[in-house]
């Protein structure tokens, strides 16, 4: 089996005394898609943020391309993010430029692509998240779910062989979606990206995913409770897991508390009859 | 602090390393900021050096008069402009109106993850956004403040012309006589010296800018008073050097 693209070791992040990332490992291979899933505030983004070198773990390692990230000086750092993608979020374009520099930006700066074709490669990214016409307005003044698939434009502006997506379909029509999710395998399947995609759609997490991890919540926060194939995953015995992919408001996480934990947590103390 | 000495040490990297490395100096974004930094403050600064230069005459003349020395005048004001006030004043200005909107500019895109895109497409921040700035900051404000002295001398010239009838030819003569090259140049230092400090004060306390809009406009204020705390502490401390060199 060759090396994998990202290997992840007994990741541990601590904020303060709160443990949000606690003991994740994982691999990824070329060419797999590999989603992470979990609640809200479960450390998805933080996980990201990690394997791309934003944030410092408190201890465990990371290696990407079979190199150690947490431990490499920022000048390698930064040559080898030249071989990875970020799509972020809220798609952080730059809103002093256009929608077309910010597809452009990381041509112009970072490769030797002569500028007249710069014109070209921008319309035809943009043309891929079906934004053609839209390169001379603002980020302001275009859409939310817009200025996400800008970033994604801008994120595979390089064709890079790793690609990174945080929430790509949240706040996206369900055509919108399914053409970012089309996208996705395309990359994946027919040009041998590979991809990590943070997603709480359960119907494309499904569709494009090679591989699936899920982060626990509450006494498993920042746990991996499960990983594994779309069909493993679907068919986990985890109940907690069930419960996220079918989206059942009531189960292990529960909806509501037993009524004397409620009490403690309303007035700070445990409820005492004699007082 | 830390942060900010790596800050100055990064900025010179980019500025003489850089280059010589194939990442050169954003030229494009350098004017633009000239302008937005230097020639969008003209108008500011010309009126209140003349201001400033006018109420300089006024009281010199009614000072001097009393001693019967209102001839005086026009050295009274070359001196005090070209040392001390014309420096302060559009430093003054400069941090009103660019090291606000600096701090604010950068502030904005560290909390709304702008900056973390740079990083992560490989782009260094300090290149892309600091080093345009840093550049036009040192250009535009020595240039502002030659330009403001001199408006600060016409402002004079309208008091001394009009209700001291000193004529015009002898109002320049005497500031010609009046002042010395030195005067020139120990207020273009200055300017050179708050200008390095006012641009990477500003960018500093932007790119740690946290905390939502909030944190934006703490990290402004706080940038705006250490910005004119420290220019001061440089003004008396750099007055204090050039007296005693050139005693």
């Amino acid at each position: 089996m060759s090396e994998p693209i990202i290997e992840v070791r007994d990741l541990v992040r601590k904020f303060g005394s709160r443990s949000v990332l606690n003991g994740i490992s994982f691999t990824v291979e070329k060419g797999d898609t590999l989603i992470i899933m979990g609640g809200s505030g479960c450390g998805k983004s933080t996980l990201l943020r990690h394997i791309i070198g934003s944030l410092k773990p408190t201890s465990g390692s990371i290696k990407i391309f079979g190199r150690e990230i947490t431990t490499m000086p920022p000048k390698e750092l930064e040559q080898l993010r030249l071989r990875f993608g970020m799509n972020f979020q809220f798609g952080a374009l730059l809103q002093s430029l256009t929608v077309g520099e910010n597809v452009a930006l990381p041509l112009l700066e970072n490769s030797r692509v002569d500028p007249s074709i710069v014109d070209l490669v921008v319309k035809l990214k943009l043309e891929l998240v079906g934004l053609t016409g839209f390169e001379h307005l603002k980020p302001s003044e275009i859409s939310g779910g817009m200025r996400k698939r800008v970033g994604l434009a801008r994120a595979v502006a390089l064709d890079p062989e790793l690609l990174f997506s945080d929430e790509p379909t949240s706040g996206l029509d369900p055509i919108m979606t399914a053409v970012i999710d089309q996208f996705t395998i395309d990359l994946t399947r027919k040009l041998g990206m590979t991809a990590v995609v943070v997603t709480h759609d359960m119907v494309s997490a499904f569709h494009i995913a090679t591989k699936m991890i899920v982060l626990g919540a509450g006494e498993k926060q920042g746990q991996i409770i499960a990983m594994g194939t779309p069909d493993e995953i679907r068919n986990s015995p985890n109940a907690e897991v069930q419960q996220f992919i079918n989206g059942e408001p009531d189960g292990p996480i529960p909806l509501k508390l037993a009524p004397e934990d409620y009490i403690t947590r309303l007035i700070g103390r445990p409820h005492r009859e004699d007082l | 602090m830390r942060s900010y000495l790596a800050l100055n040490v990064q900025i010179l990297y980019w500025l003489f390393v850089g280059p010589f490395r194939g990442r050169p100096i954003r030229l494009s974004a350098v004017f633009q900021q000239m302008i937005r930094i230097g020639v969008q403050a003209f108008p500011m600064a010309s009126l209140t050096s003349l201001s400033i230069g006018i109420t300089l005459a006024m009281q010199g003349a009614n000072e001097l008069a009393r001693m019967g020395a209102a001839a005086y005048v026009p050295d009274l004001i070359a001196m005090s402009l070209l040392r001390e006030l014309g420096p302060l004043l559009v430093g003054v200005v400069v941090i009103g109106r660019s090291a606000s909107s600096i701090t604010a500019e950068l502030g904005t895109m560290k909390v709304s993850e702008e900056i973390e895109a740079l990083e992560v497409m490989s782009i260094n921040p300090v290149r892309y956004l600091v080093l345009p700035r840093f550049l036009a900051m040192m250009i535009m404000l020595p240039v502002l403040t030659v330009f403001g002295s001199y408006v600060g001398m016409a402002g004079g010239w309208l008091i001394c012309h009009f209700s001291l009838d000193i004529e015009t030819t002898a109002y320049i003569r005497r500031l010609i006589e009046s002042s010395t090259p030195i005067d020139l140049y120990s207020g273009t230092v200055k300017s050179i010296v708050f200008a390095w400090l006012i641009v990477t004060i500003a960018c500093s306390y932007g790119l740690e800018a946290r905390g939502g809009a909030e944190g934006v406009g703490r990290s402004t204020t706080n940038s705006v008073v250490m910005c004119i705390l420290m220019m001061l502490i440089a003004n008396a401390a750099l007055t204090a050097l050039f007296f005693v060199a050139e005693s």
